[in-house]
């Protein structure tokens, strides 16, 4: 194959000779790359967030939902002797249960409605790690906290006219308590759900105080070790089951989870690329469009190329490199464009509370630029092999 | 010139029939041509419209493939090559002109006469200076960096000319060098080609209708229908083959 870097240097040539055309064509593909490199770099970080969230509970955690899988209500309510039960399977370390309730929470004559949680003290160090109760303002619970709440950073900052500081008193369901800190906003999201910021902590003897029906909202179990898991959940699942029919309650594993979120996001993020998969694919379409009416415009140059002693070969491979230049420049265009267009979106959603890093990674990057090379290039193709075929004598004379 | 060897030939043609069309609708465009040019010959091709005279020309740059029979250049069988050995087999022997001067219109007047040099090959440093001193010979110096728009007529042959001298070719082939030049131009047009013949001793084949510049050349062929009808040189006789 006459393949030199004379070719390739004047293919470069001509791209920059078509100017507007070449910018137009461009445009095609980098819209196409950009779509497809945001998303999945958005999409990418979605993944490790969650991913991060659950590995800081652990991986021998399971998480235990009433009424999760009825996707509704909690009808049923866990018992202590429930608590027990569990506490007793082989294998399992720690049952923890995180009871909530809604309540009003009362401030400066204002009031809006909260969820209250809590846990008990002796158990929570399992939360250590999660960073579920680290505060950007004030403490974290001591000793005797009896009176002290935890509230999310909303709450203290966006649903009242006045702001809450640490040390300020605000009032739940009648009773008086001593903000002692605020949560960060990150802290507050479970699992990788967003964070509402309306969350409010408190110590279980207060907690039972103030709320009527406590039941545990979810229950974290924890395992000695990982390969205690399936086991413990099946252990689980049937006595729950039997207990309060199938179904009631959800078991999962946060591997089972973090599958299950997974597959969502991957479908979502095969979608949303399947469309932009679609934009480059008519982005190529249009670089076919451009390399065809460039032939056509140039029948008489190629004619003239070929009696100037230029192959059928070289004719080929120069508008081929052309068309795949387009292909290349786009994607790498389309790339950085893409990657700062998923910068911004990382931005926007962290300010709205999504702790979400989008992912600069090396297959994204070169899968991107070879797609976009592969595209140029397969478009030219069909353009290139008319050129090349062009009957030198008919050419020069074509009007 | 009377009896032309094989030796001498640079180009010549054996038994060459063009025939377009196929089973009842057949156009013969050259019928069993016989041709021989020597090296070194200034030679004009004329003809009516039709006459063939512009097939002949293609079989003769190699740009066409004809029906049956045999080409040489230079002694080289151009009918058996593939079409890559054609293409740089004319890249470096053959060098044209056109009526309508064919220069690319986006390219400066060096450009131009670069162009055939990358297509063949030229090292890299050789070409600019080779195409600087090409034209200036042709007057055209002070003009190298304008492109085809910002050139007259006469100027863009010129142009064309150093082009067609790029490779260094022994054969010059013009198809009506002069047909869209004013008489100025064209007469020196016409005195750049009768140079390339008597100082460069280079072979100059010229297709034309106009008799003005068909008579300037040495030695006369016409061609009607296919068939070559004179062939003759300045008072000698005709040439013949073998």
């Amino acid at each position: 194959m006459k393949f030199d870097i004379d070719v390739l240097e004047n293919s470069i040539k001509n791209l920059r000779r078509a100017g507007m055309r070449t910018v137009l064509t461009l445009i095609g593909v980098i819209i196409g790359i950009a779509a497809i490199v945001s998303l999945l770099s958005v999409g990418q970080g979605l993944n490790v967030a969650v991913e991060t969230q659950f590995q800081s509970l652990g991986s021998n955690t399971i998480f235990v939902i009433p009424g999760a899988s009825a996707g509704g209500f909690s009808r049923v309510t866990l018992t202590d002797n429930d608590i027990t039960q569990l506490e007793s399977i082989r294998g399992v370390s720690d049952v923890v249960p995180i009871y909530g309730a809604a309540a009003i929470l009362e401030y400066d004559g204002q009031k809006i409605n909260v969820q209250v949680s809590s846990a008990d003290a002796k158990k929570s160090s399992i939360f250590d790690s999660t960073g579920f109760f680290d505060v950007q303002e004030g403490r974290t619970f001591s000793k005797n906290d009896s009176q002290a709440v935890l509230i999310g950073d909303k709450i203290a900052s966006d649903y009242f006219d006045k702001q809450i500081i640490p040390r300020k008193i605000v009032t739940i369901n009648g009773e008086k308590f001593t903000v002692i800190g605020i949560l960060k906003p990150q802290a507050q999201s479970f699992g990788g759900g967003p964070n509402t910021g309306t969350s409010v902590f408190m110590s279980l003897d207060a907690f039972n105080r103030i709320a009527q029906n406590v039941a545990p909202s979810i229950i974290f179990v924890k395992t000695t070790s990982g390969d205690d898991v399936s086991y413990a959940v099946d252990e689980i699942k049937s006595y729950l089951d039997k207990k309060y029919g199938e179904k009631s309650v959800m078991v999962s594993s946060a591997d089972d989870l973090l599958d299950q979120v997974n597959a969502i996001l991957g479908v979502i993020t095969l979608v949303i690329v399947g469309i932009g998969g679609i934009s480059l694919v008519v982005g190529g379409i249009g670089i076919m469009n451009s390399m065809i009416t460039a032939v056509l415009e140039r029948t008489r140059e190629i004619g003239l190329m070929k009696a100037l002693g230029a192959s059928n070969q070289r004719v080929l491979i120069l508008f081929v490199l052309e068309a795949g230049f387009i292909g290349m420049i786009g994607g790498i265009i389309g790339v950085i464009l893409g990657y700062g267009l998923s910068l911004l979106i990382s931005y926007l959603g962290a300010s709205s509370g999504f702790a979400l890093n989008s992912v600069i990674n090396f297959e994204i990057t070169i899968g991107a630029l070879l797609f976009a090379l592969v595209i140029g290039i397969v478009s030219g193709l069909l353009p290139a092999i008319r050129a090349a075929n062009l009957d030198p004598v008919v050419a020069l004379r074509y009007e | 010139m009377t009896r032309t060897t094989k030796n001498d030939d640079i180009i010549r043609l054996e038994k060459v029939s063009k025939i377009y069309g196929m089973g009842d609708i057949q156009i013969k465009a050259l019928d069993n041509v016989d041709l021989a040019i020597c090296r070194g010959e200034y030679v004009s091709i004329m003809g009516p419209s039709g006459s063939g005279k512009t097939t002949l020309l293609d079989a003769i740059t190699t740009m066409m493939k004809p029906t049956s029979g045999k080409i040489f250049i230079e002694g080289v069988e151009t009918t058996k090559m593939s079409n890559a050995e054609l293409a740089s087999f004319r890249g470096n022997k053959i060098g044209f002109i056109f009526q309508t001067f064919n220069l690319m219109p986006k390219l400066t007047a060096l450009e131009n006469v670069i162009e055939p040099m990358w297509i063949n090959g030229v090292p890299r440093a050789e070409r600019e200076p080779r195409a600087r001193k090409l034209l200036e010979e042709v007057g055209l110096g002070d003009r190298m960096n304008n492109r085809p728009n910002q050139l007259s007529g006469g100027q863009k042959q010129r142009v064309a000319i150093a082009r067609a001298l790029a490779m260094n070719p022994n054969v010059i082939v013009a198809d009506e060098p002069t047909g869209n030049l004013d008489s100025k131009s064209g007469v020196k047009v016409m005195e750049i080609l009768k140079d390339l013949h008597e100082k460069e001793k280079r072979t100059i084949i010229v297709v034309t209708h106009d008799e003005s510049v068909g008579k300037q050349a040495q030695r006369r062929i016409a061609i009607r229908d296919g068939q070559i009808v004179i062939s003759k040189g300045e008072g000698k006789k005709v040439s013949q083959l073998k």
